[in-house]
This record gives C-alpha cells, sequence and structure tokens, in this order.
C-alpha cells in the first residue's frame, strides 16, 4: 500500500503548502546493542556477515563493526557446519569456493553467534523464487510524473509461483550494489495473501523500482534484486520498512523491531539486535539507453 | 428488526393508558421491556423496580398538586418558520419556566389562572403574553429575529436555557449564527473546527480527521447528523467536516454528564441538526470559495406546514487543476461532494414527519489505474406525536452506511501483449437503528424522558479481489452483525428554587451474533501476536457473545444564587464500536468492528464538577469545570500489526486501561458589538497496557497539557465586522529514535529506552483573521463577502518528526519535521442570498 499515501500527502500537500524541514533535534543516546546484518543466499562463491554496534541516530559515522565475535552457520537439514571468519573488510566471511553454493533451496539454516561471554542463535529457511524475466523503462515527461521530474521510469516482470503463499523482496539499486535505491515487499503477486497467487507482479509493485521524485537517466544501470523470504523475515523486514519510512500524515508510533538471535540463556539480559536470514535472490540489470 | 415490534407496542399502550388519564411511564417501558429482545430477567428485574420507584414518587407529586393546567405547543421563527430549540419560557418573578425541545416543542404546566408568559432567546425579540389559564391549551408562538446587529436582550427573567439554570454539565452549545462569526479555514464555514475552539476538545493537528474529547481517542465521539450516526465525519483527510454549514441549525457537544437518552460511545455526543427549511418563502444560499462551492434551496412546500431544503457543496480543486496537468496527470482527480436534504410534513397539530438525507463522497484517483473513494450515507425519518398535553413522541429510524473503495488496474500502461491486471478492495459499515424517545413533562418541576434504541449492524470488514488475465482470486472477510439495544429513562427534577437533579438509567445491551465467524486464540505474553487456536461459524442470528451494562447518570445542580452555580455529575458509558486504526490520526480506510469474544467492550466512567455564572443582564457567562475519567478496554495493538484484510485481526490487538483529568475554563460573551469566547484546559491522558512500554502508564498520542483559545468578533456597523481567532496547544506526544541498526544498507531507528511517548513536539499555535463585508440588500439579494487569513505569521506547526536517510545522501541521517500548513492561506467566499 505504500503508494496511497504518498499520492494523498501529495494531494494535500499541492493544496494546502505541506512541506517538511530538516530540524536540529537533540535526542541524547541511551544505550548500544550489537546489530546483526546477516544475509545468506543460495548464489555461488564468498557469503558475508556484517556485526556492528548500534549508533545514536543523527551520528553520521558508519558503524562501529564488532570483530571479536565468532560465527558459524550450520545447515541443518544436512549437518554441514561453516565456520565465518573476521576479515581486514570488515565482514565476517566463508568462501566455498567460487562455483559452489552454501545455501540450498528448502535448507534449515542455523546461525551460531558466540560473543563476550553469550551464545546467539537464529534460525531461517530458503524458500523458492521464481526467475526474472524483464525489466524494461520507458521515457516520461515532467508533465507524466507525478513529482515533475523528467527520465526513465523502469518496470520489472515477475510472475510469482503458483500455490502457497510465497513472501518477496525486491529491491533495486542504482548503478552498483552499495547503492540502493528502492525496496518493496510482495506477498504473491501483491499485499495480500490470497489475492495473486500465480500472479505476475501488480503495477504499484512492478513500478516500484524508480523513484517519482529521482527518476533513471540515460547511463544509469537499474540493478534489480529479488529475493525470496521467509514469513518471520518478511514480517521482519517489513516493519523495519515501515520504521524507515514513518513520515506522513499517516505516521504511526516509532516500533522497535525484533530480533530472531535469541540467547540461548533465557535468564541473561544480554541481547543483540538486527536479523538472519537466508533467501533465494535473483538478479537482473538494464543499463538506460535512449 | 427484532424491535419494531416492540416500539409499536409501545404506541398502543400509551393510547390505551391516555384514555384514562393515568401516568403512562413505567408500566409502558416495562411491556417495551418484556419483547425485547436479549434482555435478562435480573436487568429487567432492575430495571423495573428502578421504574416502580419513580412511578411513587411521581404519583406522590400528582396528588399532592392542586388544580393545573398545561400550556404546550411549538415555537418557530417567523421569518422562516425553523422550529426553535432552547427558547426559554418562563413567567417572570416566579422562577417557574421550561425550554423547547430539540423540535421546538414546549409543555409548561401551570396553577389555573392568570399568567404573564415570556418567551426569550438571544438575537430574538422576546415575546410576552398573558393568558388565562382555564383549562390544557396549546400556543404555537413565532419569534421575530430582532432587528438590532448587537443581541441585546432586554428581560429580566429567567433565561432557562443558561449553562446557569439547566441541569446539564459539560455541554457546549453552538448555533450557526456564532460559527458563521468565526475566522475560516479557506472561506469555510466548518462545525468541526469551531467545535475544537470549545474547551475539553483537541485534535493531533491540522489535516487530522476526528477530534479527542477530554482525552478520549477520535472513536469515542458518537456524531449524529439528525440522529443518524456518522462514521467518517471528515472530507479530505480531516481539512474540511462532512457538514454543509447551510443545512446545519445548531449542535450540543456533550462532554459528559450525558442523559440516558444517549449511549454507545464513552467520550462524547456531538449532535448536529439540521435545518427544517423555510416554510415562508422560498430561499436560496450559496457561496463561491477558493476551494470549492455550495447551494442550498429552501422553502414551503406548503406554507407554514411543510418545507424541505436541499444543500449541496463540491470540491473543484481538480478542476482548478486541470489546466496545469498535462500529460499522464491528466486524468488525475481529487475532489468531494456532498448533499444534504431534508423534508418536513406538519400532518396536524399533534403530528410531523421529517425525512433528512445526507450523502458525500472524497475521491481520489491517478491516471484511470488507481482510485481511491470514500463516504457516508445516512438517512433519517422521525416522526413527532404528541399524545396529550404533556407526552411528547420522537421516534427515530435511521440508516447509515460508511464505505471505501481502493482500486488499481494496469489499463493505462500496459503493452499490447500484456494481460491486463486488477486489483481491488472495499469494506462497509452499515447501521439500521430504530429509537422511539417520549418526554413527558409531569409539571413544571418534573419532567421524565424514557424510551428505547436498537440498532442493527452489519460489517464487511473487507474484501479483496485480485484478478490476473481471465483469473480472479479473492479474500473475503466474512461480514459481522450485532445488535446493539437499550432501554433508558431519565428524570429531571427540580427541587425548590435552588436544587436541580437529572438521574437515569440506561441498561445497555449487545450481541455480537451470527451469521459470522468467531475467532479464538490462545494466551500469550502480552504484546505479541495470539496464536490462533480456532474458529466457529455462527449460523444467522445465532448469537456469539452479549454484554450487558447497567449505566447509572446523574447530574446536580445547586444554585448559589440566581447567577451562581455549582453542578456535579457521574457518568457511566459503554462503548461497543471500535475503530482499528493505529496511525497518528484515522485514515479512511481504517475500518470499524464491534465488540466480540476477543475485543471487551470500552466502559468508562466520568465525574465532573462545575462552577457556572451569569452575568446581569447576560452579559458574559463563565464557567469552571473539572473532569477526571476512567476508559477500560481501549483497543491498543501488538507491535508490526497487520490491521487490514486479516481475518485474525483480533489477535494483534491488546486491551489498555486509560485515564483522564483536567481543569476547562470558559468565557463566553453573547451580546453586544464584541463577541466570543476564551477557553483554556488543563488535562493529561494517559493509558497503561500490557505489552507496551513495559507496562507502565504512557501519555495518549492526543494529550495536550494545555490548550488555550481564543475567539473574537467586532461589529463595526451592519456591513463589516472583524473576527480574530487564536490558538495554542502544547505539543502531542512522541516517540524518537536515540540510536539507529545498520541492515542492508538501511537505517533503521530504534528507541532503546523502550517507552513511548518519551518525547513532545513543539507546541503548536495560529492566529487566524477575517474580514466580512456585507453588501448592501438589493431587492431580495443579500450578499457579503469573507476574506480570511489562516496561519497569519505563518508558523510551520509540527505534525510529526520522524528520522530518515537524506533522500540525496544516503550517508547523512537527519530528523524531519512535517507541517501540513507550511504558510499563510488566504481564502475568499462570496456568500449569496435571495
Amino acid at each position: 500500500m505504500q503508494k496511497f499515501p504518498l499520492l494523498l500527502l501529495l494531494a494535500t500537500g499541492l493544496l494546502f503548502g505541506a512541506c517538511t524541514d530538516v530540524i536540529k533535534l537533540d535526542v541524547p543516546n541511551k544505550k548500544n546493542y550489537p546489530v546483526l546484518d546477516a544475509v545468506i543466499t543460495d548464489q555461488p562463491g564468498v557469503q558475508k556477515i556484517r556485526f556492528t554496534n548500534s549508533v545514536p541516530y543523527q551520528d553520521d559515522s558508519t558503524a562501529p563493526v564488532i570483530t571479536t565475535a565468532s560465527m558459524t552457520l550450520l545447515d541443518v537439514t544436512d549437518n554441514n557446519t561453516y565456520p565465518f571468519i573476521y576479515g581486514a573488510d570488515g565482514y565476517y566471511s566463508y568462501n566455498p569456493g567460487e562455483n559452489i553454493a552454501i545455501g540450498k533451496l528448502g535448507h534449515v539454516y542455523k546461525l551460531h553467534i558466540e560473543y563476550q561471554g553469550e551464545i546467539y542463535e537464529a534460525y531461517d529457511t530458503i524458500k523458492r523464487i521464481p526467475e526474472i524475466d524483464s525489466v524494461t523503462y520507458k521515457y516520461k515527461s515532467k508533465e507524466d510524473n507525478v513529482a515533475g521530474k523528467e527520465g526513465y521510469f523502469a518496470r520489472v516482470f515477475i510472475t510469482d509461483i503458483k500455490g502457497a503463499t510465497d513472501h518477496y523482496w525486491l529491491r533495486a539499486y542504482r548503478n552498483n550494489l552499495q547503492t540502493r535505491n528502492t525496496d518493496a515487499f510482495a506477498i504473491d503477486g501483491a499485499f495480500n495473501e490470497g489475492l495473486a497467487d500465480g500472479f505476475p507482479l501488480i503495477l504499484p509493485l512492478s513500478e516500484s523500482i524508480t523513484r517519482d521524485d529521482k527518476p533513471y537517466q540515460i547511463g544509469d544501470t537499474v540493478i534489480v534484486q529479488f529475493s525470496s523470504l521467509t514469513y518471520p523475515t518478511y514480517n521482519f523486514m517489513n516493519q523495519a520498512y515501515n520504521q524507515i519510512n514513518n513520515g506522513g500524515l499517516f505516521a504511526s508510533v516509532l516500533e522497535n523491531v525484533k530480533s530472531n538471535a535469541l540467547n540461548v540463556s533465557p535468564s541473561s539480559t544480554q541481547k543483540i539486535l538486527g536479523w538472519f536470514s537466508t533467501n533465494s535472490v535473483r538478479y537482473k540489470s538494464v543499463i538506460i539507453q535512449p | 428488526m427484532t424491535s419494531t415490534p416492540a416500539y409499536f407496542t409501545a404506541q398502543t399502550d400509551l393510547k390505551k393508558r391516555q384514555e384514562g388519564n393515568s401516568v403512562p411511564t413505567c408500566l409502558t417501558v416495562t411491556t417495551l421491556l418484556t419483547s425485547f429482545p436479549y434482555m435478562t430477567l435480573p436487568a429487567m428485574k432492575t430495571f423495573s423496580n428502578l421504574c416502580a420507584l419513580l412511578l411513587s414518587l411521581l404519583l406522590t407529586q400528582t396528588a399532592m398538586a392542586q388544580q393545573r393546567y398545561t400550556l404546550r405547543g411549538y415555537v418557530k421563527d417567523k421569518q422562516n418558520g425553523e422550529s426553535l430549540i432552547g427558547i426559554s419560557i418562563g413567567v417572570p418573578g416566579t422562577g417557574l419556566g421550561t425550554v423547547t425541545n430539540e423540535y421546538g416543542f414546549y409543555s409548561l404546566t401551570l396553577p389555573a389562572g392568570t399568567h404573564d408568559i415570556q418567551f426569550t432567546y438571544v438575537g430574538y425579540t422576546t415575546f410576552k403574553t398573558t393568558i388565562a389559564l382555564k383549562s390544557n391549551q396549546s400556543m404555537d408562538v413565532k419569534l421575530e429575529q430582532s432587528s438590532s446587529q448587537l443581541n441585546e436582550v432586554t428581560i429580566t427573567g429567567k433565561q432557562n436555557d443558561k449553562a446557569v439554570n439547566n441541569m446539564s454539565t459539560g455541554l457546549q452549545k453552538l448555533s450557526m449564527a456564532q460559527m458563521k462569526k468565526m475566522p475560516t479555514f479557506m472561506g469555510e464555514v466548518d462545525v468541526l473546527r469551531a467545535i475544537q475552539t470549545l474547551p475539553g476538545v483537541t485534535t493531533v493537528g491540522e489535516g487530522s480527521s476526528g477530534f479527542n474529547v477530554r482525552g478520549g481517542a477520535t472513536d469515542e465521539n458518537l456524531i449524529l447528523l439528525d440522529e443518524a450516526p456518522v462514521y467518517n465525519s471528515s472530507h479530505m483527510l480531516g481539512f474540511f467536516s462532512v457538514f454543509n454549514p447551510d443545512a446545519v441549525k445548531s449542535l450540543n457537544l456533550m462532554k459528559g454528564g450525558f442523559p440516558a437518552e444517549y449511549g454507545g460511545r464513552t467520550s462524547s455526543v456531538l449532535d448536529i441538526r439540521m435545518k427544517d427549511g423555510n416554510n415562508q418563502k422560498m430561499q436560496v444560499n450559496g457561496g463561491i470559495g477558493d476551494i470549492f462551492s455550495r447551494i442550498s434551496v429552501e422553502g414551503p412546500i406548503k406554507k407554514d406546514e411543510s418545507s424541505f431544503i436541499i444543500a449541496a457543496r463540491r470540491s473543484y480543486v481538480d478542476i482548478l487543476m486541470k489546466p496545469f496537468l498535462k500529460g499522464d496527470m491528466k486524468d488525475t482527480k481529487l475532489n468531494f461532494y456532498d448533499i444534504t436534504g431534508k423534508l418536513n410534513f406538519k400532518l396536524n397539530k399533534n403530528n410531523t414527519l421529517f425525512v433528512s438525507g445526507y450523502i458525500g463522497r472524497d475521491v481520489f484517483g491517478f491516471q484511470k489505474q488507481a482510485d481511491l473513494n470514500w463516504g457516508n450515507s445516512t438517512v433519517s425519518i422521525r416522526w413527532n406525536h404528541v399524545f396529550n398535553d404533556r407526552l411528547f413522541l420522537n421516534a427515530t429510524t435511521y440508516y447509515s452506511n460508511y464505505d471505501y473503495n481502493i482500486s488499481f488496474n494496469n489499463s493505462t500502461s500496459k503493452d499490447a501483449n500484456e494481460q491486463s491486471e486488477g486489483y481491488s478492495w472495499k469494506s462497509n459499515i452499515k447501521n439500521y437503528g430504530i429509537k422511539p424517545a417520549f418526554t413527558y413533562y409531569l409539571n413544571t418541576n418534573n419532567t421524565i424522558h424514557f424510551g428505547v434504541n436498537a440498532i442493527y449492524y452489519t460489517f464487511q470488514p473487507g474484501t479483496g479481489i485480485g484478478s490476473s488475465g481471465g483469473t480472479q482470486l479473492a479474500t473475503i472477510l466474512p461480514d459481522k452483525h450485532a445488535v446493539e439495544a437499550a432501554l433508558y429513562v431519565d428524570h429531571e427534577y427540580k427541587i425548590g428554587k435552588k436544587f436541580g437533579l437529572q438521574y437515569g438509567l440506561r441498561l445497555s445491551d449487545f450481541t455480537y451474533l451470527g451469521s459470522g465467524t468467531a475467532y479464538y486464540f490462545r494466551d500469550t505474553t502480552p504484546g505479541i501476536r495470539k496464536p490462533f487456536d480456532h474458529s466457529k461459524d455462527f449460523g444467522k442470528n445465532e448469537k456469539i457473545v452479549t454484554y450487558k451494562y447497567l449505566e447509572p447518570r446523574i447530574n446536580v445542580r445547586y444554585n448559589l444564587t440566581d447567577d451562581q452555580a455549582l453542578k456535579a455529575s457521574y457518568t457511566r458509558t459503554s462503548q461497543f464500536m471500535h475503530q482499528i486504526s493505529n496511525t497518528a490520526s484515522p485514515t479512511p480506510v481504517d475500518i470499524w468492528t464491534p465488540s466480540s469474544n476477543n475485543i471487551k467492550p470500552q466502559l468508562a466512567d466520568q465525574i465532573s464538577l462545575g462552577y457556572f455564572y451569569n452575568a446581569r443582564n447576560d452579559a458574559f457567562e463563565a464557567s469552571a469545570e473539572v473532569f477526571y475519567k476512567k476508559i477500560e478496554n481501549q483497543i491498543d495493538y501488538i507491535d508490526n500489526s497487520n490491521l487490514y484484510l486479516n481475518a485474525l485481526v483480533e489477535g494483534d490487538l491488546l486491551p489498555s486501561h486509560s485515564r483522564a483529568y483536567g481543569l476547562e475554563l470558559y468565557v463566553k460573551k453573547d451580546i453586544g458589538n464584541n463577541t466570543g469566547w476564551i477557553s483554556y484546559t488543563l488535562s493529561r491522558s494517559e493509558r497503561q497496557t500490557n505489552g507496551i512500554s513495559g507496562g507502565d502508564w504512557i501519555l495518549n498520542r492526543y494529550d495536550r497539557t494545555h490548550n488555550l483559545s481564543f475567539v473574537g468578533t467586532h461589529e463595526f456597523d451592519k456591513r463589516h465586522s472583524l473576527s480574530v481567532n487564536f490558538t495554542y496547544a502544547s505539543g502531542t506526544p512522541a516517540t524518537y529514535a536515540d540510536a539507529r541498526l545498520e541492515y542492508q544498507q538501511w537505517d533503521i531507528p530504534y528507541n532503546t529506552t523502550d517507552q513511548r511517548s518519551n518525547y513532545r513536539l513543539p507546541a503548536y499555535h495560529r492566529l487566524d483573521l477575517s474580514y466580512t463585508l456585507k453588501r448592501p440588500k438589493h431587492r431580495r439579494w443579500e450578499g457579503e463577502w469573507v476574506f480570511s487569513l489562516y496561519n497569519v505569521y505563518a508558523r510551520r506547526n509540527t505534525y510529526s518528526i520522524y528520522f530518515q536517510q537524506d533522500p540525496d545522501n544516503a550517508a547523512h541521517r537527519e530528523a524531519v519535521r512535517l507541517s501540513i500548513i507550511g504558510s499563510i492561506i488566504p481564502g475568499i467566499t462570496y456568500n449569496f442570498k435571495f
């Protein structure tokens, strides 16, 4: 439903001159927690995990990396163990070899973390994914765009796999994988269960890979990343996404996202934040040409 | 509708009893009771006992009375035939008197003999007459609007409509004339904006639909348009209310001390009455403004006996925008409209029939491929019947509907080889209600109100349909059904000159029934989604769960002097309808849901104390009230709740306790060339929910500590006037993030204190001005220009503050303030009448 509030806000903005200002706001930082950023995919080659400390929100420095944890990934289905070793690039990595993938469809994985005398464990499963059919784009003039910017608007064509409910994460990068551009989440081909099983992604999703206020320009590369998620991971990502886009007339109260990496000792007061997920992922990219 | 027979029983019973000239009160109520659905024996007994008590009290009174006769009739405006509400009718020097009811009816019982009777109301020339009362007598009176612009009242009698003399606490009245004087937003007189200047009423900000009364949530206001409930009271996401000012006669806002007649919401009753329509001559009213235009036509169908009014508005933002929109944007739709109409027929001396209706809709659309629209419609039919000199009946039946639709399709952006796709979603709530309400004017000191309410609800919580090529899939949440019923009796009792007492009892009964599906959940740690256990289907009209409450309502008045009174009240109210919304202000797509096996009804207890002062010659009125309110079972939400198209939504809800308390000060000046009011509220509203913020008490999102309003009008002469409105309110509570988590190139905001409402937004304040220039009357044509400035010093009031990555530089993080209105908003309206 992401497009509708935007449209409405825009409409009211047109009318009454709604405006946003960046303000200086002093929110003292009370505490910080370790944050797990672990996404293991079915792609062959090296897999990486990031483990950092949270930072004060308005602090622009990169989050400090935690170097002293021990990370082990277990393929519960195959009973394989993959030790992830901290490296100079700031990530914990495991390299099975260039053409070998450690992520396998349908397998259950457990991430085992030892940090400051505590043990944390998280589970996830790799779900199925359809292929990306194509990525297209077309030119729109200023008048044709809600946000009044000319440029190229891309669309992605993907058809949901029929049967069972699938959860997906659709992300677009601009030019390289370090520049996130848009995110959207789908249940089958739409936003709700039971409405689009086996359908192509509905329009608001397939068009979501372009930002209205910053359409693509000639020479840009649109990189589409499409990942399958388990239901808990979908919930986490969807909630986190709502927190980072929580403005506007219909903003909701800030919610703290919970982690799936739980302390194995229930009596311990120590916790970590972040999430461990395992995905199937597909990529397709296109270079915008006149 | 099971209650229809009950209503007819009442009618025949009353007729029978009338012949014997006995007191037709409680037996009738008991008769009604027996034919009432879902009433249990103990509840009936309590109610009957109360009736018996009342009856004996009344009979004693009647026996003691000497030879008395009753004067009754209707009071109307001479010029347009509108019935006049709240007119004081009194015998000067005696303190005997009454006021007209919502239909302009009065009944005054006096000792036999000759009496001077006086009819008074602000803005009307006082009507005096002398009658020799030798038998029961009927007298309809027409009052003339005073020619003076200054609303002078030159009377010495007791003003029964004044707060100092009536029983009510927490009651605010506004007439259309008062609302029309206030500065407007974009030139449009607005009922809901007007009530926000009254003490005890706040909103979370500009553009929020709904309002908060005495620390209650927005879904706790019973908004009645000619007695039919209205579920979404605003157009354009909260900028304008759905009530057409040309069709509204008056409003009453009850914030506490609720008479037993009203129920079903815990925080307030906003009772809006529509004009009946001019029964003397045809009249056209209209206005042309920069956002929308309106027109109303009213006139007699048969002079003095029947009349009609029809009023319509449409916004034309999209039409004005059209020349500026090109290409794909050309089909952008952005408008709203509403049509309000009413007919009334005086069938004969004792019977009047009213039919009123409203239909309104907001439409947002984009490129023919996205469409969102929503709206209310209501119909009410009312029958006023005067059984005899003392017994008055208003029987209302009504229908109310609120629905919305959302749809997408790919028709305009699809390639030739692409399949057509669609996605749509709709939801609605429908009510069918019946409400016979009797008023028995026993004598000058005793009035009894009693009656029945019954409402049948159907809900369509959501139907989603997806289509692709030839395939269609649907998620249809099962419809829900419920019956809400109530019996009430209320006694207004004046004890001597100083004491006044209004006490009553309301028996509310709510049944959640089939056909439908009830969902059952297992217990879990509060704050996380309850695991679904099983569901059970129920057949048509099969009972799923029933709730019953006895709700006492008491108001006491003690007059310290003729112009000062102390009042106290205690009321209990229950609520069975809940709006599911976890955003700052409810959105048009937030569904209403009934109490169920999982959602317990809300129950509120409120006490209030007040001091009321009426200055000599009615120069001004002042009041101070304190209140304390406790509400059980307000709804809260688990984190990451799924509120849309979710059959198991009840597993995501949490019950909370809420409390609110405060002080309200109010000074109002109605007459002279400077008029207006000042209101100030000091209050606190908070809640406690197991599973949220560690179960601590936290401030409600709509809490505002200080809230000050000043509304003033200066009339230079008959043609020129200037109005000022100033508002100051403490900022609402907010939850800020003090940390961020880096995850997949996102910065997730995180509040490490785990406490909601840990900050407050900056204070809100705003000044508005408006200047009215009336053109000289030309034949029948009367015109006026209204120039208004909203937010005169262009303050960017904070609606919300949120945190984000700089859209142009992801490595930079910032706090962003959203102001819904960022500058000064001018408005020009031309109003006309002929």
